[in-house]
């Protein structure tokens, strides 16, 4: 699982709402997969990422310093994107667990695919 | 149609021509136009003809045809006004021996055209004829001439009815070796003499049946010939396997042409978010991930072995940078509401999924999760899509079509239906559908397309406005519980 898709996904167990985003993520297996770097893709992302999310998510595995915001001007600053590409889509989380905050249910991560999947007392429907 | 069509268009450029599985015509004329720079494009029973000058490695790209074919000769169908064998025998010999120089013309090109290809492939030798099931025990090789061996369908003498287009409607992989039980064959033997400037001597041409392993390989190239009522064609097969069977596709799934078609509907940018919450195999996303690759693509299923599948499949294709899986109930997807650009997805046919609800709760996560402007691909099946139709409450404008190319020779309607793709005017054929109890999505367009045994519908939506409710609240999903 990717940084990128970690900041995608939300719990959906019932009651929860909003205050599933984010999930906290904890790793016990990280792979870093070069991945060719692709300035206009990595700046289209740039726009859809939680920045607040990614950070706690960067954190916890230890990747460094992520900028809060992204600066004006960011498409065309190399550093950055490289940076960003690195932390969103080059970190994969093959072993772990993903916790709804409000509810603090484990989704476990196996072989590098969340399981998401709620009982049927969980579910909203 | 000209007769005695030769396989030159205008300056040169070689004829092409494809089959493609029912219902995707479209689909390939479209794509060789953009692809290929196409002219000429005309579609007729079941095939598409086409100039290009593009080479092989291009023409190996097309997405959406069964396989593809040079064109040495079109013409007019052999007249069933008096059908007695000998008369057919012999406008059979003259289709064949009339014109060497068009034969020549088709494989002077041929062998440039893989002369270009950096990757020659050694094709088989024999020549299969497409009506043709047994092989026979006669056949005879003589080298140093063109010598074409025509096997012919007893039915066609006597009857000369439409002919079964046998090797796209049966949409297999590999030869076009679809069955036809009981059919009687007739040998004819014809002798082609050689223009002064001749090909290599080691050339030489076989029919025969499911030719391979030795045999196979004395010879250079096949012949395919295909005789119905709208024309008489010859050609010679560019490529020995289908292009639908997909290097890159280690597991099949979903036929990929068919899943190529749904992601060319699904108006895929670069720095989209493309979801398929049922991806099973993974071949919809490894299409659209080959064709559009600056996006990133999510899978979910709930079937362990299908995503383990489909892991397997995107690292075989090397997408594991752009492809991303999940485990996760397309019913209950843990995605905020609307970040999603386009869905794309097959929804599972058979018992295994209610009508009714199950379809219309796969519907309102689906709009849920999609922004608005967003796109919704779909394979249904019958019952699904008239599940959907009983649905809905009422019938909503349609998005009108944008301007497709009117092919200009193409009439032709070979399935009659309003709600079926139709080939003349326009090149796709909006739903009449009733608007389901999705508030906000629009059915765009519906095309008919066959998955071999059955039918099914890729049906296209957009979402024009904010849902009414994003969580299946009681009332919501009673007021959609209509069909019985």
């Amino acid at each position: 699982m990717k940084l990128l898709t970690h900041n995608l996904l939300t719990s959906h167990v019932r009651g929860v709402g909003p205050r599933g985003f984010p999930l906290r993520l904890q790793a016990t297996e990280v792979r870093i997969n070069p991945v060719e770097f692709n300035p206009d893709f990595v700046a289209r992302m740039i726009p859809k990422v939680e920045w607040a999310a990614l950070r706690e998510a960067a954190n916890t595995l230890q990747l460094g310093e992520v900028p809060t915001e992204p600066v004006e001007g960011y498409e065309r600053d190399e550093a950055f994107l490289r940076k960003m590409h690195h932390v969103l889509l080059e970190v994969d989380v093959l072993e772990g667990t993903l916790q709804c905050p409000e509810s603090g249910r484990l989704f476990p991560i196996s072989r590098g695919i969340p399981n998401m999947l709620l009982n049927d007392d969980e579910t909203e429907s | 149609m000209e007769p005695g069509d030769a396989g030159l268009g205008t300056k040169g450029a070689p004829r092409f021509f494809c089959t493609a599985g029912r219902g995707l015509e479209p689909f390939l004329m479209r794509e060789v136009r953009e692809r290929l720079a196409a002219t000429q494009v005309e579609y007729m029973s079941g095939k598409v003809f086409f100039i290009t000058c593009s080479n092989l490695s291009m023409i190996k790209n097309l997405k959406s045809a069964e396989r593809v074919f040079l064109l040495i000769k079109k013409q007019f169908p052999l007249t069933a006004s008096s059908p007695s064998k000998g008369k057919i025998l012999h406008e059979m010999r003259r289709l064949i021996s009339d014109d060497p120089g068009s034969w020549l013309n088709a494989i002077s090109l041929w062998k440039s055209l893989l002369e270009n290809d950096a990757q020659k492939e050694k094709l088989s030798q024999s020549i299969s004829n497409p009506l043709k099931r047994k092989v026979d025990e006669n056949e005879i090789v003589i080298s140093k001439k063109l010598k074409v061996e025509v096997q012919k369908n007893e039915e066609i003498q006597q009857a000369f009815p439409q002919v079964k287009q046998v090797e796209e409607s049966a949409l297999e992989q590999g030869d076009s070796n679809a069955g036809r039980e009981n059919l009687q064959e007739k040998e004819l033997e014809d002798e082609v003499e050689e223009a002064a400037d001749a090909p290599s001597p080691a050339f030489t041409f076989r029919v025969s049946c499911r030719c391979s392993g030795t045999v196979a390989k004395v010879f250079t190239a096949q012949i395919f010939i295909h005789l119905n009522d709208v024309y008489s064609v010859l050609g010679i097969p560019l490529f020995r396997v289908p292009l639908a069977s997909r290097t890159y596709i280690q597991m099949a799934g979903l036929r990929s042409t068919i899943a190529w078609a749904m992601a060319s509907l699904a108006e895929i940018k670069a720095g989209a978010l493309v979801l398929d919450p049922m991806c099973g195999l993974g071949t919809i996303l490894l299409e659209a991930a080959k064709e559009w690759p600056n996006v990133y693509y999510v899978g979910t299923d709930v079937s362990d072995s299908q995503l383990l599948g489909a892991q397997g499949n995107v690292k075989a294709a090397n997408l594991q940078d752009r492809i991303e899986l999940l485990k996760v109930s397309v019913v209950d997807l843990p995605l905020p509401s609307e970040c999603v650009d386009s869905i794309i997805s097959d929804i599972p046919f058979g018992k295994k999924f209610k009508l009714g609800k199950d379809i219309t709760s796969i519907l309102q996560e689906m709009e849920r999760v999609l922004r608005v402007g967003g796109t919704i691909v779909l394979l249904l099946s019958e019952d699904h899509r008239r599940c959907l139709q009983d649905c809905g409450e009422s019938s909503v404008p349609q998005i009108p079509p944008g301007n497709h190319p009117a092919d200009p020779e193409g009439k032709e309607n070979t399935i009659p239906s309003e709600t079926e793709s139709s080939l003349g005017e326009a090149s796709k054929q909006e739903c009449l559908d009733k608007m389901p109890p999705f508030g906000s999505l629009v059915s765009v367009e519906c095309y008919k397309v066959s998955l071999g045994k059955t039918d099914a519908f890729i049906c296209k939506y957009k979402k024009s406005q904010a849902a009414r409710c994003y969580l299946p609240e009681p009332h919501c999903v009673q007021s959609s519980l209509l069909a019985s």
